[in-house]
């Protein structure tokens, strides 16, 4: 049993007034034990309802409309509310964007995790609270005894993520998702996160979900990365082929799109335009219209996975045997090569 | 600490003192005769001599700002005048009635609330379901049906067909001390006041709740594996647990003034049926007690309802005494 999630041919709508919105379309991939894998795109492109469709977080408006998920070799698509209620927290857990917003503000944080802990574990007060400082302490949280009983208020951000990291980690599940962890934190706090989360991961053997926006935080963390767009997964491989190797043009914007991969004083590349509105999407490829290297088939046919090796692989007509070769756009220079991986 | 007990009892002196003195003013402005209610038809056979001596027994010859500062005086030293109309001092009529109307207050008080937010969290597990959206609508259904006709009503069906319940009062006589008969006694009246209120704190609850349900620590606590029935009860309660005592506090004055009109419809001898008497007859030192009461009730709670919230969460405290900081280096 090696893959810990299996998402097949996952479509997830949202019922609105104006019809249907379509937040994931077709994404099938898998997550192995152990391993870090990274969700990249820009907002709205589906890596959050993406996670929360495994856990069932979704508001009441959204609905699998076609595929399965398969979490520890268990189709759980179908499950009920009380059988998934079971399965989050212990199978699969969140880390939350916001841990400003995410802490319940006046219960006190020891109570926070003690209530993860009693609730899938049967244990006494005194063994949970015990339980909870030990989290506290792989989590990093300085002086957590005397920290136990305080509000969340009483915390800066980057401690209350680790509390709600500590949380997360409580009732030991299997996979971690993480919605934009450090995206709410400032730059050295940001690091610190992604460090011990890192640790941590290592420690426990975790498989995490990393959801990020930021290809630069993805480097320090992720062995594999995927690329959505528009609700789709374009590029899917490991961190060297997608930061080495990467065939996708959406992929090559985003890179080029990295502060630190451009030279001291260059010209800061963007992806020209907007990502197509889910409500009705775009027939063929979703990209096409903000893609330089557009063909004619990219507007009427969606491309499908080309397999560059055995972990790599993207879906853009680039890759057919039939389009004219494409020299990829320079990339990486010099010394920001090194600072990768 | 002490500075802080020092400031609450300090409005508390200023806010009582301002309302005897409105109240005082206000019951001598009306028209009218006091000395009717205390000689009753006599007065009307008094010669001007006569009639000008009994003001003076009575006090009511000086000027007003010497009838209050002699009422204050008395007060201060625990004497609130007679009733004029009972010829016996205002707080002995007083008391022998608090105790029914604060009894019959206390447990609609109670009820309206244990079952306002029991149906708001029902509503928020329920939300845009038909039951949900029933409950909401009883608030505006109940608010057309005025508590007199409805306690009519009620009257007419259990007490007049029926004959399952007692049609007013507060005990049968001669078993005052009978716990279980003063509840027969209270049924009715209770159903009056908390068909009368129950919907709109429910509303007003469940909407706070709806609030807090869209929350991220919801679904963080969800996230967690709780049922949605736990964390509306021990998450998002938790944190309404402020507005609500707040409306509670508020809430405190209105039902107050429902049990004034529920002790008229079922001659429930109680201090509304009293303050409405005393007004009615110029019963100037009755009025004044009986009002004072009420203010003191009101103040009160919603000095009670501010320090219950500071407890609950700290933040309110920190920002009040922040506010109250800057006012002072102004």
């Amino acid at each position: 049993m090696d893959n810990i999630l299996e998402l097949n041919h996952l479509s997830v709508s949202f019922h609105t007034a104006q019809g249907e919105v379509e937040a994931v379309r077709n994404v099938s991939l898998t997550l192995k034990k152990g391993e870090v894998l990274a969700l990249v795109g820009e907002s709205g492109c589906g890596k959050s309802v993406l996670c929360k469709s495994v856990m069932k977080l979704l508001p009441p408006n959204a609905f699998v409309k076609n595929g399965s998920i398969v979490a520890a070799g268990e189709d759980i698509t179908q499950f009920s509310e009380e059988r998934m209620r079971c399965l989050r927290g212990t199978r699969f857990s969140m880390v939350f964007q916001d841990p400003m917003l995410s802490l319940n503000p006046t219960i006190p944080i020891g109570k926070q995790i003690m209530e993860m802990i009693c609730l899938h574990r049967k244990v006494g007060r005194q063994t949970a609270r015990q339980q909870a400082l030990q989290l506290l302490y792989l989590v990093g949280l300085e002086e957590p005894e005397q920290r136990f009983s305080l509000q969340p208020h009483y915390f800066s951000g980057g401690m209350r993520q680790r509390c709600v990291l500590a949380i997360a980690l409580a009732a030991q599940p299997q996979m971690l998702f993480a919605d934009e962890p450090t995206t709410a934190l400032d730059v050295t706090m940001q690091a610190q996160i992604i460090d011990l989360l890192r640790d941590i991961q290592k420690k426990l053997q975790l498989s995490i979900v990393f959801i990020s926006h930021d290809l630069g935080v993805v480097a320090r963390i992720a062995n594999r990365v995927a690329i959505m767009y528009a609700g789709k997964i374009v590029e899917i491989g490991t961190a060297e082929d997608i930061f080495y190797d990467p065939r996708h043009p959406y992929t090559w914007g985003l890179l080029r799109a990295l502060p630190s991969f451009v030279p001291r004083g260059g010209r800061l590349h963007n992806i020209p335009g907007m990502p197509p509105s889910l409500l009705h999407p775009p027939q063929g490829d979703a990209f096409a219209v903000r893609n330089a290297y557009a063909m004619k088939i990219d507007y009427e046919k969606m491309p499908p996975f080309y397999k560059i090796s055995d972990t790599h692989s993207a879906a853009t007509w680039l890759l057919d045997a039939r389009a004219p070769y494409i020299r990829r756009p320079e990339l990486l220079h010099g010394e920001s090569r090194e600072s990768i991986g | 600490m002490l500075r802080y007990i020092g400031k609450k009892i300090g409005i508390f002196v200023i806010f009582m003192g301002l309302l005897s003195m409105f109240v005082f003013i206000l019951a001598r402005l009306a028209p009218g005769d006091p000395l009717l209610s205390f000689y009753g038809e006599g007065v009307e056979r008094m010669s001007t001599e006569e009639h000008l001596a009994a003001r003076q027994r009575l006090g009511l010859d000086e000027t007003l700002p010497v009838q209050y500062i002699r009422w204050v005086d008395n007060a201060v030293h625990g004497d609130f005048g007679i009733s004029y109309k009972y010829k016996q001092p205002a707080s002995v009529i007083l008391m022998a009635l608090l105790g029914n109307t604060l009894l019959l207050g206390t447990v609609a008080y109670v009820s309206v609330f244990v079952l306002a937010v029991l149906l708001a969290v029902f509503c928020t597990l329920y939300e845009d379901t038909w039951v949900d959206r029933i409950i909401c609508k009883m608030g505006t259904i109940v608010y057309y049906l005025p508590p007199f006709w409805l306690g009519l009503l009620l009257i007419l069906l259990f007490s007049v067909n029926l004959h399952w319940l007692p049609s007013g009062g507060a005990y049968d006589t001669g078993r005052s001390n009978d716990l279980l008969n003063r509840l027969q006694h209270m049924i009715l009246p209770l159903m009056v006041m908390v068909t009368s209120h129950l919907w709109y704190y429910t509303y007003m609850i469940r909407n706070k709740l709806l609030d807090e349900v869209r929350r991220d620590y919801v679904l963080l606590a969800k996230a967690k594996g709780m049922s949605g029935y736990s964390i509306v009860w021990h998450h998002c309660l938790r944190n309404v647990a402020p507005s609500i005592t707040s409306i509670m506090a508020i809430s405190i004055t209105h039902i107050l003034s429902g049990t004034y009109v529920v002790e008229a419809v079922f001659a429930y001898p109680g201090i509304g049926a009293l303050s409405i008497e005393s007004a009615k007859y110029h019963d100037y030192n009755l009025l004044m007690l009986v009002v004072l009461i009420t203010g003191a009730l009101v103040i009160l709670s919603s000095l009670l309802a501010q320090t219950i919230n500071e407890c609950l969460d700290p933040r309110m405290r920190s920002e009040g005494d922040s506010i109250w900081q800057k006012m002072k280096t102004l």
